[in-house]
């Protein structure tokens, strides 16, 4: 039903997708910020369980959106907030943060084993002493993470009707796991195909060190329920930079490189199965990465300006061998000890 | 006052032209049950499938007296319904005789005791020559019997709140026809006490999962596409099965996929079900035949069927 009435604040009036159609059988919902509507919807469940009052103090680790998503919600509800991250948090992010009230922890060196996402862990844990009334979201392991995504799902129901290919990246497994599970309710036959990174352990890769980040993790979060997936891919920086900017080059889609990566996964995804409906999530807009992404001075400096890129997807037999570029194979709705277990 | 027995073709709430009497058709369970955001909050509610397979009549007859008789005698929800409704008219007739005709099979979910108390109202406010809208017959009915469902609303596709007597969203236009193949659900047929039923209890995840139901919902009612409403049915039938069972409904949902059926929908207070089949596909009829046989490999042979165009 058509509405005329504002929206009461930035959140409801950003927080869903705009759906838009760019292939004959595929449509992209494009974000603003996703993470507004976990970070929303999680602390709304808070506060009706009691858990989370206006003097509660928002712990929460994160080097990415969903620590701006937190930021902006936590703002427009009165609550501080203190995110725990890695140096990988740029400094633009860091002065939006800053200027939202929020206290910026940074960890400089990262765990011996898990990472900087281990040293975040270990450093919230203190703060948790430090703030008797504290409310932790994690959006690694809240099930009102995935749970946020009904909305999403209900928008794609209403405006495009059964899909068959639901395409995104896997950072959080909150919106693949979430938007997957709820469409399926009505598309029973949803084909889910997760977009991870070579060196992120989300699907078995061995730990390294990522160029491409918001997506992949050093740790498997309890909210990736692998045996939702038909099929993963893992797509490296070199693709996903190009793609995203043939994202915004033909499409005028001005997106954040994840969204890249989904786009690159769901066009072929969607040019291999003509008669199928396909839709990509895309997570965020492109201004964070005007001065890496959409730079070619910074790309030359990485050498991915004018790198090889692969036409297609290489089919892998095992998530955890060595990976060049982009590859796939088809996770068939396995668990993840199910694949790790059975080395070739 | 006789029932006039010639105007099938009526809609199915107009009044009978020259009696004081109206009738109500029966519902055949629901196509989706649960709880929804409004907005500002949770409600619970639900979307009928109506079934013209069988109604209510009732005539209302003003007399002198205070307060209102009913025949036969222990239908005391109209009663009640129709003391509610000369309340609301502002007493235009002090009482009177309300009979009330009915063939709806009690107890199993076809809303008899709806059909009855909006009848009883119809009767009522046909009789005393007055006018109530849909919204306010509803808020009555509710009143009379604790939960109503939407049969004022007739074909009309409304998420009404079932509880509250008010319509939560109007999904636009009628619903498209359907053909359905109507079953019981318990081996004895003897229906479900629904008032001893208490309300569901849904967790945070099944709350959020209606919304995407009710989204495909309006997509089916505007694009008139059964299939999609099918899809509907089934997760809703599948999603309330913890809350009131329906006996091997995983072996009818694959009945329904393998007849081509559009899907399955229940009662989800009561032990009726249906699969669903456009009434424009011309497949329909073999269709239709082929899943009755099927039903009846299950052990289901108390079948019927029906056009929920009547």
């Amino acid at each position: 039903m058509r509405s005329v009435a504002p929206s009461r604040s930035i959140v409801e009036a950003t927080q869903l997708p705009r759906l838009i159609r760019i292939g004959h059988n595929l449509h992209v919902a494009a974000f603003g910020l996703m993470k507004l509507l976990p970070a929303r919807y999680m602390l709304d469940r808070a506060a009706e369980r009691g858990e989370l009052d206006w003097g509660t103090t928002v712990l929460e680790t994160s080097s990415g959106t969903f620590g701006l998503g937190l930021a902006i919600v936590c703002r427009l509800r009165g609550n501080a907030l203190t995110i725990v991250g890695d140096p990988a948090i740029d400094p633009g992010l860091r002065r939006r943060l800053n200027q939202l009230g929020t206290r910026v922890e940074i960890c400089e060196d990262p765990s011996p084993e898990g990472g900087y996402q281990r040293a975040r862990l270990d450093r919230l844990a203190e703060l948790r002493d430090e703030h008797p009334d504290h409310y932790i979201p994690n959006q690694y392991g809240n099930p009102d993470n995935p749970a946020a995504y009904s909305v999403v799902a209900e928008q794609l129901c209403e405006a495009i009707g059964p899909i068959d290919c639901l395409v995104g990246a896997v950072g959080s497994g909150g919106s693949t796991i979430g938007t997957s599970s709820f469409l399926r309710l009505v598309s029973p036959d949803l084909h889910l195909v997760g977009v991870d990174t070579p060196g992120s352990i989300i699907f078995g890769q061995p730990d390294r060190p990522r160029i491409l980040r918001g997506l992949g993790n050093s740790l498997v979060p309890g909210n990736v329920q692998h045996e939702s997936y038909d099929e993963v891919h893992w797509v490296g920086p070199a693709e996903a930079f190009h793609a995203t900017r043939r994202l915004y080059g033909r499409h005028c889609l001005f997106m954040g490189p994840t969204s890249g990566a989904a786009f690159l996964v769901a066009s072929w995804w969607a040019r291999c199965n003509p008669d199928a409906q396909v839709v990509a999530l895309l997570p965020d807009e492109g201004y964070r990465y005007l001065d890496t992404v959409y730079d070619d001075e910074w790309l030359r400096a990485i050498d991915l300006l004018d790198a090889p890129l692969a036409p297609e997807p290489v089919e892998v037999a095992h998530p955890a061998q060595e990976l060049g570029g982009w590859s796939r194979m088809d996770w068939n709705r396995r668990r993840l000890h199910d694949l790790i277990g059975a080395r070739p | 006052m006789k029932v006039d027995q010639g105007h099938r073709l009526l809609e199915d709430l107009l009044p009978l032209p020259n009696t004081a009497g109206s009738r109500v058709n029966a519902h055949h369970g629901e196509i989706l049950q649960g709880v929804f955001h409004d907005g500002e909050r949770l409600r619970r509610g639900l979307v009928t499938l109506p079934c013209p397979l069988y109604n209510t009549r009732a005539t209302f007859m003003p007399t002198g007296d205070d307060g209102v008789t009913v025949r036969p005698g222990w239908r005391t929800k109209a009663t009640r319904a129709a003391e509610l409704t000369l309340s609301a008219l502002g007493w235009p007739v002090p009482g009177g005789l309300l009979i009330l005709t009915s063939d709806i099979p009690l107890s199993r979910g076809f809303g008899s005791s709806t059909a009855d108390v909006t009848a009883a109202i119809q009767a009522v406010v046909v009789a005393t020559g007055r006018t109530l809208p849909p919204a306010a017959v509803a808020k009555i009915a509710v009143s009379a019997e604790r939960a109503s469902d939407s049969l004022v609303y007739g074909r009309r596709a409304v998420l009404f709140a079932h509880r509250e007597g008010v319509v939560i969203e109007d999904l636009g236009q009628d619903l498209m026809p359907l053909e359905v193949l109507g079953f019981g659900t318990s081996s004895h047929g003897q229906g479900v006490n629904t008032l001893d039923l208490p309300p569901a209890r849904y967790s945070s995840w099944e709350i959020e999962a209606f919304r995407p139901m009710l989204g495909m919902l309006r997509r089916a009612v505007r694009t008139r596409d059964a299939y999609l409403l099918g899809r509907v049915a089934t997760a809703s039938a599948l999603l309330n099965q913890r809350h009131l069972r329906v006996p091997q409904l995983d072996d009818i949902i694959r009945v329904a996929r393998a007849s081509g059926a559009a899907g399955v929908e229940v009662a989800h207070s009561g032990d009726i079900a249906g699969l669903l089949f456009p009434a424009s596909d011309p497949a329909t009829a073999d269709r239709v035949e082929r899943a009755g046989e099927r039903l009846r490999r299950l052990g289901i042979t108390e079948t019927w069927r029906f056009s929920t165009k009547g």
